[in-house]
């Protein structure tokens, strides 16, 4: 189908045909179908586009007076290779084979521009795959720099939002000058506690001194501590202990962010201080114990975001139908689904990285050298992924960063499960959701929607030879 | 390109005023102002407490010269406060914010539990 000026003069065609009307937006041809005509534009404009089985339309070329198509199936016989529709009301002189036939053989000047039309045809169509192939290599392709880029700029934008940030953390926590807190094995410390020759204080929040602790044991949690203090003081004047008697205080994890820093606390309110020694966690084992193992956790219902965060696990039926499962439409979906998901996330964290920083203490899974930072990066590059998504930048970078994220949430989530933590979820919102298997599920069906996007997503994305938009013409 | 470049960046502006109004939180003129606990707290007097109008909070309990900063905003008919270790208190307003259930528990309680439930009452509304 190529546009050639004056050519309808030229092959003297006024002989054959019949002139037809197009009303704007009616369909001339259809890709697919068996052909009958070969048309010339005479008059109005014309659209030629085609269009794949999944429903990504390519448009091809506009055609206006004087031009030709059809000229393809005509010649080969096969279906019609594109669909053609007018733009505007237009007249086109439609041609039927055997008349087309008679003037070709009459009318060997006008064969050969055929024969012309369609070479130029099946060169330029070589291009368009071709140009088609890079493009599609270069979408497909994955580089480091896109992990690079969305990682390091998180890292970035953390750093120096935390640096103007009212509510700033420092990068790595420390506990202060522990000189004077003496270490107790926990053998002697279960000696002192037989004896009553110690008061024990339980460092952690007070869902899990709740859910159990050393029997007769004080909470005073440490990031109450200004706060309760007065309370605790209170306590110990009502039992009368002596100033000189040793607090023993336990609660260390993984972090052991707890009983160091409230041991510092104490010391430096004149209080002979102790922690548990190297084998911290092992109290539970060592001491009788009291509390409400069985106690529910509550959380604050989440509203809508909630309610976003099921569409999820119904993405796991649409992934059962293998045509639905490779569509780049879903991919589209999926994309802005979860970008909207991890940008809401990210939303409800970066404000305030100390309230996280506590939700990420409480998995007990981080060093306490790694909780503060982890604690201002991971909101931002759930921010970027997501943005990421949604916008169509590095997609599959993205989808793979969030595919991760995922992973380590659920691990983290099958840990609270398995070990009965009293924790909430922490994902979204300060006050979090209940940890169940159910929340396991969005998070799997989250994980599932990143993975069809990596294998998947090639519409509307903004890529490394610029925006793709694949209704527009390419 | 352009229209898509275009496109992209009305969404990233959308999200970042998002980000901006998601620290804002419901308005706090109805609770700002001073509250004095109705009981003394750990036999040491009573606790005051302020909620200014621009977020920050002071929890005192003068007789210990302790005074504490918070911040503060309002979600859902709950008062969150926010102290800088990431510990966060939820009081629950009632009577029109002339009464405030604080939950010393730190954890997100549909009621405020009777044995760490501290009340206040308010003793000057708006806050400066």
């Amino acid at each position: 189908m190529t546009e050639s000026e004056n050519q309808v003069d030229k092959l003297k065609l006024e002989q054959v045909g019949k002139e037809v009307r197009i009303s704007a937006g009616a369909q001339v041809v259809k890709q697919g179908e068996l052909p009958k005509h070969f048309y010339v534009v005479l008059s109005g404009k014309l659209k030629v586009y085609r269009e794949t089985l999944d429903g990504i339309r390519t448009d091809l070329t506009v055609l206006g007076p004087g031009a030709y198509f059809g000229e393809v199936a005509i010649v080969t016989g096969k279906p019609r290779s594109a669909s053609v529709e007018a733009v505007e009301e237009s007249t086109v002189l439609a041609i039927g084979k055997d008349e087309f036939d008679l003037v070709l053989d009459q009318n060997p000047k006008l064969a050969r521009q055929i024969i012309y039309g369609l070479s130029q045809w099946l060169v330029e169509g070589d291009k368009r795959l071709e140009q088609e192939t890079v493009h599609q290599v270069k979408m497909r392709r994955i580089s480091w720099f896109d992990y690079v880029l969305i990682l390091g700029l998180s890292l970035i934008l953390a750093l120096v939002f935390n640096l103007y940030n009212d509510n700033q953390i420092p990068l790595i926590h420390s506990e202060g000058d522990l000189a004077g807190v003496e270490v107790i094995p926990l053998k002697q410390a279960v000696d002192l506690y037989q004896k009553k020759g110690a008061v024990f204080v339980d460092a952690r929040k007070a869902n899990f001194f709740e859910q159990d602790h050393i029997k007769g044991a004080i909470n005073l949690p440490l990031v109450f501590f200004d706060l309760q203090y007065p309370m605790f003081q209170f306590m110990l004047e009502q039992d009368k202990v002596p100033k000189d008697e040793p607090l023993i205080i336990y609660g260390g994890s993984t972090s052991r962010r707890f009983d160091l820093e409230l041991a510092r606390l104490l010391k430096d309110k004149d209080y002979k201080v102790m922690v548990l020694g190297s084998d911290y966690g092992a109290w539970q084992q060592a001491f009788p114990l009291e509390g409400h193992p069985k106690k529910e956790v509550h959380a604050m219902p989440l509203g809508i975001g909630g309610y976003i965060e099921w569409l999820p696990v119904s993405i796991f039926l649409l992934i059962l139908i293998p045509p639905v499962r490779r569509s780049p439409y879903l991919s589209a979906f999926c994309r802005l689904l979860l970008g909207v998901i991890f940008v809401q996330f990210a939303l409800s964290k970066i404000m305030r990285p100390a309230v996280f920083a506590m939700n990420v203490v409480d998995y007990g899974m981080m060093p306490a050298w790694a909780v503060n930072l982890w604690a201002l990066a991971l909101p931002w590059g759930e921010l970027l992924a997501g943005l990421f998504l949604i916008l169509g930048i590095r997609t599959r970078a993205a989808a793979t960063i969030i595919g991760g994220m995922n992973i380590i949430f659920i691990i983290g989530l099958v840990k609270v499960i398995l070990q009965g933590l009293p924790i909430t979820c922490g994902c979204v919102g300060e006050a979090g959701e209940p940890v169940t298997w159910w929340k396991v599920l969005k998070n799997t069906g989250m994980l599932v929607m990143a993975l069809q996007v990596f294998f998947y997503d090639k519409l509307f994305v903004l890529d490394r030879g610029g925006f793709i938009w694949r209704e527009k013409k390419i | 390109m352009k229209r898509g470049l275009a496109i992209s960046g009305a969404i990233l502006g959308l999200l970042l005023c998002g980000l901006f109004l998601a620290g804002c939180g419901e308005s706090r003129q109805s609770y700002a102002g001073s509250y004095r606990s109705v009981e003394p707290y750990a036999g040491k007097g009573h606790v005051d407490l302020e909620l200014k109008d621009n977020g920050e909070a002071t929890w005192s309990l003068a007789k210990e010269g302790i005074a504490i900063k918070f911040k503060w905003r309002v979600e859902s008919d709950h008062i969150w406060l926010y102290n800088k270790e990431g510990g966060i208190l939820h009081a629950i307003p009632s009577e029109g914010g002339k009464k405030l259930m604080v939950d010393l528990t730190g954890q997100w309680n549909p009621s405020c539990p009777t044995e760490h439930c501290l009340l206040f009452e308010r003793v000057k509304a708006g806050g400066s």
